[in-house]
């Protein structure tokens, strides 16, 4: 049994600056990571999450493949990082007004229920444990930025 | 993303036979030849399975008279949800960052 990550956002401008902000390599570095995209079904291709020696966080390195690449409604990636095998990345622009919806989805966490399930309505664990140091660097990467 | 400093929860609830052992436990504490009973593995093999679940710390077990009983410890899972609570969180702050990104270009 596996979990997934669902995500609806609205966005206000047209459904093909979208689709290029997610399918042209430098403007996707820009809000994800370096990487070596490009838009064709079966390329493979990384993300490089820098790292951050401050945060004892050795960087990380993506592997994707394009699944599907269907301009400009879908596109999807394999996305597989430390673990986390084989799960699969989906953006999904539904034009709506001027603007566009869209209808994002992380999939293929395994979580090996049912006593997965259980232990997601077990007690809140602090971010002090969390596994990895991303989100450390997350969050300074974002407050540079902002 | 990867838990290197934590005992192995990802490792022990990798193995099938071993989440079908959880399962068993989450219902109720069992002893070896309990568990013994719901797999075609030789019983020596069930227990190598348990020793992996009780190095993860998702098992603990306690002496009943003669025999050992396990105990689910679900608690243990914590690291499994919080990894996926940490990819919510960075999807949230990317898909973000993705909007403010939009709205800067569409101004330019």
């Amino acid at each position: 049994m596996t979990k997934t990550i669902q995500r609806e956002i609205s966005i206000p401008q047209p459904r093909e600056q979208v689709w290029r902000a997610i399918t042209d390599s430098a403007t996707l570095a820009e809000w994800m990571f370096p990487n070596d995209f490009e838009p064709r079904v079966g390329h493979h291709f990384t993300f490089r999450v820098p790292g951050n020696p401050k945060a004892n966080f050795d960087g990380l390195v993506v592997r994707c493949q394009v699944l599907e690449c269907e301009p400009p409604r879908l596109l999807a990636f394999s996305w597989s990082a430390g673990r986390l095998e084989g799960t699969r990345v989906s953006f999904r622009l539904v034009p709506d007004g001027e603007g566009t919806r869209l209808f994002f989805e992380h999939s293929g966490f395994d979580v090996s229920q049912p006593f997965g399930e259980q232990a997601f309505k077990g007690a809140e664990y602090g971010w002090a444990k969390m596994l990895g140091q991303l989100p450390t660097v997350v969050a300074r990467l974002a407050a540079g930025r902002n | 993303m990867t838990p290197n400093r934590e005992p192995d929860v990802f490792g022990a609830i990798s193995n099938p036979a071993r989440r079908h052992m959880l399962d068993l436990l989450a219902e109720a504490d069992r002893s070896v030849n309990a568990m013994a009973g719901h797999f075609k593995m030789s019983r020596p093999a069930v227990s190598q399975h348990l020793r992996v679940l009780l190095d993860a710390g998702l098992v603990t077990e306690q002496r009943h008279g003669r025999e050992r009983r396990y105990h689910f410890v679900p608690e243990r899972l914590g690291p499994v949800r919080d990894w996926i609570a940490h990819y919510e969180r960075f999807w949230d702050d990317r898909l973000q960052r993705l909007r403010k990104l939009l709205s800067k270009k569409s101004k330019e």
